[in-house]
């Protein structure tokens, strides 16, 4: 009606909409794609020049963005946060952003960002802090005076030259695990080498781990840790940004804010320890019930949660709690038997875990059938000691 | 920033016109059913500061909604849980309500043809119409923040500020940071309001516009809740609102902010474009 033209004109003026449709997705894939840009042309070197990098690598400082991503295939569980969780525990699923602030061994800091929410953890010199917006609480641990004052890097104790360290490495894990490098990769967008250790044991449920080493750095920028189920990573955690600058003081000054909740935490080793009152109640004559077998990568974890709760109160009063979750759980998993006995087994991508009717938990990166092969081997059975 | 994409994109023949944008503003702000939706807005802060003046939360921490617990420390935390307590549905609610009212609303009062016949351009009409979205996008998140403030400090009083990452700051560092968390959701919901304007150009029904703005909205939100549908997330309308919270950290996290705004612009000039492309070539009888 008011100056109204053809029906073509009409049909054309979509053409605008749509021009910003395109424009929109095409910015999207260049900010995507930075990371995921063709592998760089890097020059050749050999996983023990990696491993030699890694050691003589000067790492001045460094802050930066990492994601960490673990798809596990465990049941989603209403209480573990997930996904947006600040929580430090929710880290077991789904997707997490963590900045990073390190500027050498005793100046680091971690923040696991949750939605409308943050835990950190904070090491400024002898003071390790952990924080907790949602609780808004703090737990704070003086870690020990270090004990021969020497730094942790002293050339003198290292025995032999950084290439000689690498052979060794390498040839004491040759016998269970495949060490080769695949290549580059682009992390962050900077070029790394990746390195790509895979066990040689078929009975592990891990198919391969890769570590991506910048290549200016030395320093790992990502791993991913590969189940045989799939083909996409179960674990990953990557740089998505870094810069290789010293960061200031003031990221690792932390002062509890008024009002907050401060534990105050004992550092674990302790030197007043021997004489404690109660040494039968700290250290249980018998062996504890904790064995391991198999080696490498199909090793298998057996412990007997029950025989330890005479030896340690703290364990026990936490297993009621823990007992009644756990048993609302048990009831889904499926029951397997063998001439161990029968119990239940739950499976994820990584582990598997076998927990036996007579009290007995094993775990391990193995295939079921092997977890209850370990279940059936002598060295699990772990009789109660004393009893 | 809105503007900014409306000014690269679309030719414009004149600057826009003050006193179209004033009336066109003088018509959101003066209408009493407005009055009303911001009373609501600002009822919210009212009830939140009150109810926690009357029964402290016991401590323990963690409990309530986001920031509640944290409300009695320090009357900023009023504001920024009123804020939170609010994105999903009633300040969404409240800019679809205008957005879904400023095309279809003419058209249903049969005000538009009116409004065409004088020498308007349609694509200048459709400048003043989204320019004034904004400004109510802006006013009712500055409303919400600005009455959680009054309510806050005159309950639980100011002074120092604790980040989410455990540092404290000053009060005026504080309420600089509310305005930028302001800033941030009111262009992630000027987002809403090119979606309404759009929408609003296809149907000669204000309600039937809101309530699809409105579908749109809480749809993205429960689409954004299904961690099945992850690799959906970051597209959706409402993926990056919640991020508002990296503007709390120490030292601020601009990651997630550049996103929420880049996701928001990209919203922006799709639907703008779209509601140019349908608005003026569109035949109106009405």
């Amino acid at each position: 009606m008011t100056g109204m033209t053809g029906s073509r004109i009409a049909w054309l003026r979509w053409l605008l909409p749509a021009a910003a449709v395109l424009a929109v997705t095409a910015g999207a894939a260049v900010v995507k794609g930075v990371g995921a840009a063709a592998d760089p042309q890097l020059p050749a070197r050999t996983a023990a020049q990696l491993l030699t990098d890694l050691q003589t690598a000067r790492l001045e400082g460094l802050s930066g963005t990492v994601t960490q991503r673990a798809d596990l295939g465990l049941p989603a569980l209403p209480g573990l946060g997930g996904q947006g969780s600040s929580d430090l525990a929710s880290l077991i699923s789904g997707t997490h952003t963590l900045r990073v602030w390190y500027s050498g061994p005793s100046s680091a800091r971690v923040a696991l960002l949750g939605t409308l929410g943050e835990s950190d953890i904070i090491t400024n010199g002898r003071d390790v802090w952990i924080w907790s917006s949602r609780d808004n609480s703090a737990i704070h641990r003086t870690l020990p005076a270090p004990e021969a004052a020497a730094p942790p890097l002293n050339p003198s104790m290292l025995p032999t030259t950084p290439q000689e360290a690498a052979a060794a490495v390498l040839a004491a894990i040759d016998p269970s695990t495949v060490v080769t490098t695949s290549g580059s990769a682009r992390v962050a967008g900077r070029a790394a080498y990746e390195l790509t250790l895979a066990p040689r044991d078929r009975d592990s449920l891990i198919s391969r781990v890769t570590v991506a080493i910048d290549a200016a750095e030395q320093v790992p920028l990502r791993v991913r840790v590969f189940a045989t189920s799939t083909a996409e990573a179960a674990i990953e955690i990557a740089f998505t940004q870094v810069t290789f600058a010293r960061p200031g003081a003031e990221h690792f000054r932390f002062n509890p804010p008024p009002g907050a909740k401060v534990t105050e935490q004992q550092a674990q080793p302790e030197k007043a320890k021997p004489d404690e009152a109660k040494p039968d109640q700290a250290k249980p004559d018998g062996p504890p019930p904790v064995a391991v077998v198999g080696r490498g990568w199909t090793a298998v974890l057996a412990a007997r949660p029950g025989g330890a709760a005479t030896s340690s109160p703290s364990s026990s009063a936490n297993d009621p709690a823990s007992g009644t979750g756990l048993g609302g759980l048990m009831q889904h998993l499926p029951a397997v038997q063998g001439s161990w006995g029968s119990g239940r087994l739950l499976s994820s991508r990584l582990f598997s875990v076998l927990v036996t009717d007579d009290g007995r938990i094993l775990v391990g990166a193995v295939t079921p059938q092997r977890l209850i092969q370990a279940a059936a081997d002598p060295a699990a059975a772990l009789k109660p000691a004393g009893a | 920033m809105a503007d900014l994409a409306i000014s690269a994109t679309l030719p414009k023949p004149r600057p826009v016109s003050g006193r179209f944008l004033a009336s066109e503003l003088l018509l959101i702000f003066g209408r009493r059913r407005n009055w009303a939706g911001m009373a609501v807005l600002a009822a919210m802060p009212v009830i939140v500061s009150v109810a926690n003046k009357i029964d402290p939360p016991t401590g323990g921490g963690g409990e309530g909604p986001d920031f509640f617990s944290a409300i009695t420390s320090n009357g900023l935390f009023v504001a920024l849980a009123a804020l939170s307590i609010e994105l999903p549905l009633f300040l969404p609610l409240a800019v679809a309500t205008i957005a879904g009212d400023s095309i279809a609303g003419e058209a249903n009062l049969g005000t538009l043809r009116y409004l065409l016949s004088v020498p308007v351009h349609r694509t200048r009409m459709l400048v003043v119409k989204f320019t004034a979205i904004v400004i109510f996008a802006f006013a009712a998140t500055l409303l919400v923040a600005g009455t959680g403030v009054l309510m806050g400090t005159v309950l639980f009083g100011g002074g120092d500020l604790t980040l989410l990452s455990g540092t404290q700051i000053s009060f005026g560092e504080g309420l600089l940071r509310l305005f930028a968390v302001c800033v941030y959701l009111a262009v992630c919901l000027s987002a809403v309001g090119a979606i309404g304007l759009f929408v609003s150009t296809l149907t000669e029904q204000p309600i039937g516009a809101t309530i699809a703005i409105m579908i749109l909205t809480v749809g993205s939100f429960i689409l954004d809740n299904i961690p099945q549908l992850d690799w959906l997330h970051p597209y959706l309308l409402v993926h990056n609102w919640l991020n508002f919270g990296d503007l709390l950290r120490d030292p601020v996290a601009w990651d997630g902010i550049s996103t929420g705004l880049l996701s928001a612009g990209a919203y922006i000039l799709v639907f703008v474009t779209a509601a140019w492309a349908r608005f003026s070539a569109r035949d109106v009888t009405s």
